[in-house]
Order: C-alpha cells, then structure tokens, then sequence
C-alpha cells in the first residue's frame, strides 16, 4: 500500500541524494554521491571509484587493511574473479576492460546486487567494528565451509616435479608450526595482562582488564585515537540507521539504472529485501533461473563428451567409480557433521566473545565456559583424528594392494613423517 | 622468540660456551657502526633468543648441559662464571660419572632410558623461563658415544614432547682419520636417527675448521678451543639478529624458524652447511679493506666449487650451461665437481649493506632444476656489524656440499659391517643388525637424493 503511494506521488526532493548519501557513509571507501548520478550515466569518470569500492568490499578484511592496496589492474581481477564466484549472472561485467575505465553503470549494477542479496552492510560494519576487549574468534563450522574468492589459478608450464611439491608442503608445515608458537605466545602474554590488571576494572563482573583498555591507560594518545575511532563507528552506524530509513527510494532508482541498460539475451531483476514483494517477480526469476539451467546443461554436454573421448577408454565405469566416490566422500562428511552436532557442544554464540579470567571458585555468571568450549572441541578433534586414522588405514591397504599386485617393484618409504 | 641450546657431551659443550661467549661478545662490542638505539635493539634482541634474565645483573644463557663425564661439564661452568659477563644456570648442569665409551649404543639404549626424566625436567625447566619458544639447538659430536647416542636419543624425546616446536641438531662430522674406530658405525647410526626425528642438520666438519685454523688464522699448534673459536664465529654470524623486513628497524623475531623454512621444507634435504668470509682473525683485520662485491664474488666461488675456505679456490670451476636436459646435467656436474645448490641464504652484516649486489647467487644455474632462485635464494641484513669486521658475510646452504664425506662413511661403516667387525659391542646393549640395516637403507636414499639434483 504505502509503495503504490509512493510511486503515483512522486518522492520527497532530496530524498535520494539523502538515501545515496547515508548508503556512501556506510560503505568502508564509499565514493560521493555524484559519483552515483554519473555511473547511471555510465560515465568513464566514475568507474575507478566504483571499481576501488567493490574491490574494498569483496576482498577479506585483512588484505583490504594492513597492506597497501594493488594496483587497479588487480584490483579488477579479483573484483572479476570475486563477483564470479558468488554467481553474479551478468556477463557484461567480466567483459569490461581491466585498465579500469570503464563500466560504471555495470558496477553500479553489481553494488546493488550485493546489497540486495545478503546482509552485506551489516557483515562490512561487523569487520571494522572497534573492540575494547580481548577477543576470542569461534571458529563455527560454515565459516570454514565458505571459501573466500579465489585466487588465481596459474597453470604449470610442463610436468611440475613432485620434490617442488614436497618442498611447498614443507614450508607450509613450518608456518603452521610458527602460527601455533605464536598463539601460545599471545596465550601466555594475556595470561600476564589479565593476572597483572586484576582489581583494576571498573566493571566487577569483569574484574581485569583487556589489553586495549590497559593500552589505554599506558599510552593516552592511543586514547585520543581509540575515541576517533568510536566516533567514526559511530557515525557510520548512524548513516546505516538513515539507509535503513530511505532505501526504497534507492532501489525505485536503481530500477530506473537497469531499464536505462542496453537491452540483454538475459535480464536480471533486482530483488530488494522488502518481504511486500509480490511473487510475480519470483515467478519471474524461477523461470530465469531454468532457462539458464538449461543453457549451461547443453552447452556442457558435448564438452564433456569430447572431454571423456579424448582421455579414452575411460566412459562409464569412469564416471560410476567417480560418482561412488563422490557419494562415499558426501556419507562420510555428513557422518560426521552428525556425530559433531552430538558431540554436545554447548550453544556457539554467533558473535566473537570478550575473553575474561575468572577465579576458579566463581561458577556463576553469564558467558560460556572456557572447560566447555575446549571440551567440544576436544571431540571434534579425537572425530576427525579417528576419521584420519581411518582414511590411513584404507590407503595403507590400497597401497599394500598394489605392492603385493607387482612383485618386482620395491617399495621405499620416505623417512620419518 | 627464545632458543634452548641443549649441550651434549665433551664436544657439546664445550662448542656451546664459545658459541655464547661470540654471541655475547658480539652484542656488546663497542664498534657497532650503527646508531645507539638500533644497537640498543640489536643487543635487546640477542638476549632475548640467548639469555635470560639476570639476577644480579648477570645474563644466564639459555642452555641446558648433559654429560656422563663430569670434567669437562665443570670445566665449562667455571669458565663461564669467573668471565663475570654471563653465565650458565646453577641447576642446568646434568652429569654423571660413568662415560659411554665411544658406543652409540651406550648412549642410547643405556643411557637415554635411564636419564630421560632428569634431563627432560631440565630442558622443561628452561622452557617456561622463556616467553615464547622457538625451539631447540642441539650441539652434539657424531663420533662419540655421548654426544651421538644420548644425542639422537634426546632428541627423539624432544620430538614426541614438544612437537611444534622446531629442532635443530648442529653435528660435528669427525676427522676422516679420526682416533674412534668405531667412529663410522656412531656416525651413520647418529644421522639416521636425527634424520627421522630432527628438522635441520647443520654440519661442520673437523677437518675443514682445522685448515681455515692453520692456513688463515695462523695458529702454529692448533687446539680444539682455536677450532671451536671458528665454529663459534661462524655460528654467531648466522644467528645474531637481523633486520625482519627490507630496510625496517625491526630484528627478525623467529631467526630459526625463518632459516628451516628457507633452507630445509623438503624431508629429505635436511643436511646444511655454513661457509663464512673473510674468516682471517680479527687481529689482521686492521690492515684490510673488503667491497661487497669481492667478498660475495668469493663466497660464490666457494659455494660453487664446495670450498670451506676463502683461500686455494679452484676457480676453473663454473656452472653449466643450463640448457642441459635434468640427466644430463646432474651427470655433467659431478664431472665438473659442481656443488648443486637446493637453497641459500646469505646473511650479511656490516657498511653499506644495502647496496651489495647478489645477483651471482640469483643465477638458476647454481639450483637444482624443481625450484627457482627466487624460492631457492633468500638474504639477510643488517647494518650493525658483527665483531670488529666492518663488512661480512656468511652463507647458510642446503648443496651437496656434504655428499662425497657422506657417501665415504656409508662407505667405510658397510665395509665393517659386512664383515661383523665390532657389531657385538652394539647388540649387547640391545641395537639389532636390522638397526643398522635399516640406518644403511635411509642414508643410501639420503646420497641418492642428493646425487640426482
């Protein structure tokens, strides 16, 4: 009822540039809103902006913050490669040109086809939020499940040696075994801080201070900059209350962007997160979506089939052994998602938790238990060493399979691990 | 991060107090040819890996030392306490009164089982004196009975107790007409079992500290406390800190940690081996002047032509062209005597550090064909100055430098094996002929590997 309104009366003057505004001081690096009004427009002007502001918003925070950021070029790349990965269904986009100057309506397009998609604000606002405690990240299980985008693939000239393969392996082993020694260290420094800073806390439930707050007292210019940050938090938090207020009147406009677009073999539609939307539109989208299935299953099949011509002699039993395994591969993951979920694991929160050090007698209180968590995680483990040994043992078998079925080869092992 | 230096043996230990007294000489030298605060850093560093800290304003080095003769042990103790600049830990010392009579077995079977707790409890100790571990720097001797068995005994320890953290075994690799005659069998019994159970090897061998002592040093009647003084000095200049990232103030805070990762990722290349210039005393120093460019033009030939020494390079030695397929070249090198590189790191320290040019080590010529120099090759800086040379370098490599000697004791153990010369004197403490089957089979695939870089 009250979109009809809006739509027959006309809106309020000033109001999008209002919305664009409050949208743009949400966004980390978000442009001006005169950058927004020319990308309709599909100005070249516009696009290194929008293309610097999706590359802030896709890319994992801690590459977006501590180094210094990639030269435009890659920048699109990975906003290409990115975008891809999550399905963003118009191929316009990957088409632009990666000198970066061009395609500012696209982008535009693609912006708000993110945030249309998912909680994107809020999951932004989340990564930059200032924290005054000591955190303690919980790993949940669908956080290790959802890959960020990925990097790009380069193809090996020629037979890759398997001693280069080995040699990766071993570094890699060697920074995990730095990684681990370093969060002991940082285990046993904050052990210090927290039995140090005991009594010092305003707030008696806590009790000790964090490492922020004790930097705070140490350094008061470190003072001065926490408090600029709080404000700016502050402030972007405010211009995500004022988008929340306004965004219709964003995407009544954004709809006026996508019919200014050049016609396509396939339209998308943007679908705002307003539930008043009627299912005609999913109607629409179901049936996109089926035409696009069936496009991709022709265009693969005879791929598939040279593929399997080429490699030769492969066919069938190929594909059933690949498809047993895949299934074995599903059983065995579900098996032990499930036996995870039985593991009793106390209800994981869903945000980081402050990490506070408590007398041993004091059992009260609000919060999870450090025993508890540890303990959950303990069954997870011995699970997946059990799942390990298991998978060992049937390539032991496999392997003693094969020595057995060629009695001329030896077999040497290499040594140690 | 903190290193614990476990000390094993008359060899063991009496390498580690003159590997802490360079350390601690070199951090507090006068002449740093740098400023006052990155010397401040510099010094601030060395002890943090090295000494702990004082009471009485003393610094205690980080070490534990474990002997079954007690001479020696006491011997070391003194000399480090009436130097009044650091010291050992007044309970780090383990000591029996028994010996292990140059038998590997002894040392393990014996030994090992029987002193586990008490010098496991020592090193356990030492470790919660640090903040944060790096890990362990074992000193032992190969030839002995001691250091080869209790060493490689401990070390299997430190392996199932701590694993995270990372090992590194420094061996004395013996004089080839050493007095031991079961010297070989200790060896090869030694390496097997480190190879299994250690992160990286680092070798110095008698006989090349004993030439750069006669023919540089000048030192008529040559001590083992001379060649130790060497070994010393080329050890400090490997593990004093050095600068984390191009051009910043920060020292590198896991020194061992970023060496095993540059030099020994792959599980059967562990074997490294130090070369150092200019290795002249310090005492001739004042009447010489070094560029980078000489002294890494050197320190390149000594690589290539697997010399230990910076004099009586064989210069004729050059590497291949590259265009040789993987075979042919592995063949044409071992004509050529050609020492093929896995991985280098060169560290150096001094004036000007930053416009030394290493391209010479950047050639891929000089690797193995599966990894790129710029995987391969890795430098180290640092503007401070180690001792009083105002310019040096020292290379850390994983080459086949140390292929030939390896090859020759396999060699030489097989020879007294197949014949059963001496094997009671094992098997009586309990090591089996497969024991020693199964060491031969690991080190032939250890030359084997090496051979065909």
């Amino acid at each position: 009822m009250g979109r009809r309104r809006r739509r027959g009366g006309g809106a309020r003057v000033g109001a999008l540039p209002e919305a664009i505004a409050a949208l743009s001081q949400t966004l980390p690096a978000g442009p001006s809103p005169e950058i927004f009004r020319r990308a309709k427009f599909d100005r070249p002007e516009a696009a290194p902006a929008l293309w610097q502001l999706l590359f802030r918003v896709l890319s994992p925070p801690a590459a977006a913050g501590t180094r210094a950021s990639p030269a435009l070029g890659a920048q699109v790349r990975l906003v290409k490669s990115a975008l891809c990965s999550q399905g963003y269904p118009r191929r316009v986009l990957a088409r632009l040109p990666e000198d970066g100057s061009q395609g500012s309506r696209e982008l535009l397009l693609a912006l708000a086809w993110l945030l249309a998609r998912g909680p994107l604000l809020e999951h932004l606002l989340a990564q930059t939020r200032v924290w005054l405690g000591d955190e303690i990240p919980l790993w949940q299980y669908e956080a290790l499940a959802s890959p960020g985008p990925p990097a790009p693939c380069q193809e090996a000239d020629g037979p890759v040696d398997i001693r280069h393969l080995q040699w990766l392996m071993g570094t890699l082993r060697f920074r995990w075994r730095d990684l681990i020694t370093s969060q002991q260290e940082l285990c046993a420094l904050l052990g210090k801080i927290h039995s140090y800073t005991r009594g010092c806390h305003s707030d008696r439930g806590l009790g000790h201070l964090s490492v922020a707050e004790t930097e705070l007292l140490r350094d008061p210019e470190g003072g001065r900059q926490l408090l600029q940050r709080l404000e700016s938090e502050n402030t972007r938090l405010e211009a995500a209350l004022q988008w929340r207020r306004r965004e219709l009147v964003f995407w009544q406009w954004m709809d006026t962007v996508l019919g200014s677009c050049p016609l396509q073999t396939s339209p998308a539609t943007f679908l705002p997160r307003d539930p008043a939307s009627g299912p005609g539109e999913l109607e629409l989208v179901a049936r996109e979506l089926r035409g696009l299935h069936g496009e991709l299953q022709g265009a693969v099949e005879p791929r598939r089939a040279a593929w399997e011509a080429k490699a030769g002699g492969w066919g069938p039993e190929w594909s059933a052994a690949q498809r047993a395994t895949q299934e074995a591969v599903g059983r065995d993951l579900a098996a032990l998602q499930r036996a995870w979920e039985q593991g009793g694991a106390p209800a994981q929160p869903h945000r980081p938790c402050r990490l506070v050090k408590r007398d041993a007698r004091a059992v009260e209180g609000p919060g999870l238990r450090a025993a508890e968590l540890t303990g959950a995680l303990r069954i997870r483990e011995s699970r997946l060493e059990t799942a390990l040994g298991q998978l060992q043992t049937r390539c032991r078998q496999e392997l003693a399979r094969l020595a057995g079925a060629e009695p001329g080869l030896i077999w040497i092992l290499p040594p140690g691990r | 991060m903190s290193v614990v230096t476990v000390q094993l043996g008359q060899c063991g230990n009496q390498i580690g107090f003159e590997v802490f007294d360079a350390l601690y000489t070199d951090s507090h030298c006068p002449q740093g040819l740098c400023s006052k605060r990155e010397n401040e850093a510099y010094q601030a560093s060395c002890k943090e890996r090295f000494f702990s800290e004082e009471e009485n304003g003393v610094p205690i080095a980080r070490a534990i030392l474990v002997d079954m003769e007690p001479k020696v042990t006491s011997q070391t103790l003194s000399k480090a306490a009436q130097s009044g600049r650091w010291k050992y830990g007044q309970h780090s010392c383990f000591c029996q009164k028994q010996g292990s009579g140059n038998n590997w077995a002894y040392g393990y079977s014996v030994h090992g089982p029987r002193h586990e707790e008490s010098i496991m409890n020592l090193i356990q100790k030492e470790v919660e004196k640090c903040d944060s571990l790096s890990g362990f720097f074992i000193i032992m001797s190969m030839a002995g009975g001691t250091g080869s068995g209790l060493g490689a005994f401990v070390t299997q320890n430190l392996q199932d107790q701590y694993s995270n953290s990372l090992k590194m075994n420094h061996i004395i690799w013996p004089y080839r007409t050493g007095e031991v005659i079961v010297q070989n069998y200790n060896s090869i019994l030694t390496l097997s079992h480190l190879y299994r159970s250690s992160d990286a090897l680092l070798v110095h061998e008698n006989d090349a500290l004993h030439k750069i002592c006669a023919k540089l040093m000048n030192i008529k009647q040559i001590s083992f406390s001379d060649i130790n003084q060497v070994l010393a000095h080329q050890l400090g200049s490997v593990f004093q800190p050095t600068y984390s990232v191009e051009g910043s103030c920060h020292y590198r805070r896991n020194p061992l940690g970023d060496l095993m990762e540059n030099l020994v990722p792959h599980p059967e290349f562990k074997m490294l081996g130090i070369r150092n210039i200019p290795q002249m005393s310090e005492n001739s120093l004042a009447y010489s002047t070094f560029t980078w460019a000489g002294l890494l033009k050197y320190l390149r030939q000594m690589l290539i032509s697997n010399s230990k020494m910076e004099e009586g390079i064989d210069w004729h030695v050059q590497p291949p062209l590259s265009r040789l397929p993987t075979l042919g070249k592995a063949s044409l090198n071992r004509e050529l005597q050609f020492n093929t590189s896995i991985a280098n790191l060169v560290i150096l320290r001094g004036k000007d550090v930053h416009s030394a040019d290493l391209g010479g080590f950047k050639d891929p010529a000089l690797y193995t064909s599966w990894l790129k120099p710029i995987n391969a090759f890795n430098v180290w800086k640092t503007q401070r100055a180690f001792r009083k040379y105002e310019k040096s370098a020292a290379l850390v490599s994983n080459s086949q430098f140390l292929l030939k000697p390896l090859d020759t004791i396999v060699g030489k153990a097989w020879n007294m094996f197949a014949s059963k010369a001496y094997i009671h004197q094992y098997t009586k403490f309990g090591l089996e002929e497969e024991d020693f089957l199964d060491s031969f089979t690991l080190l032939e695939q250890v030359v084997a590997s090496y051979c065909n870089l």
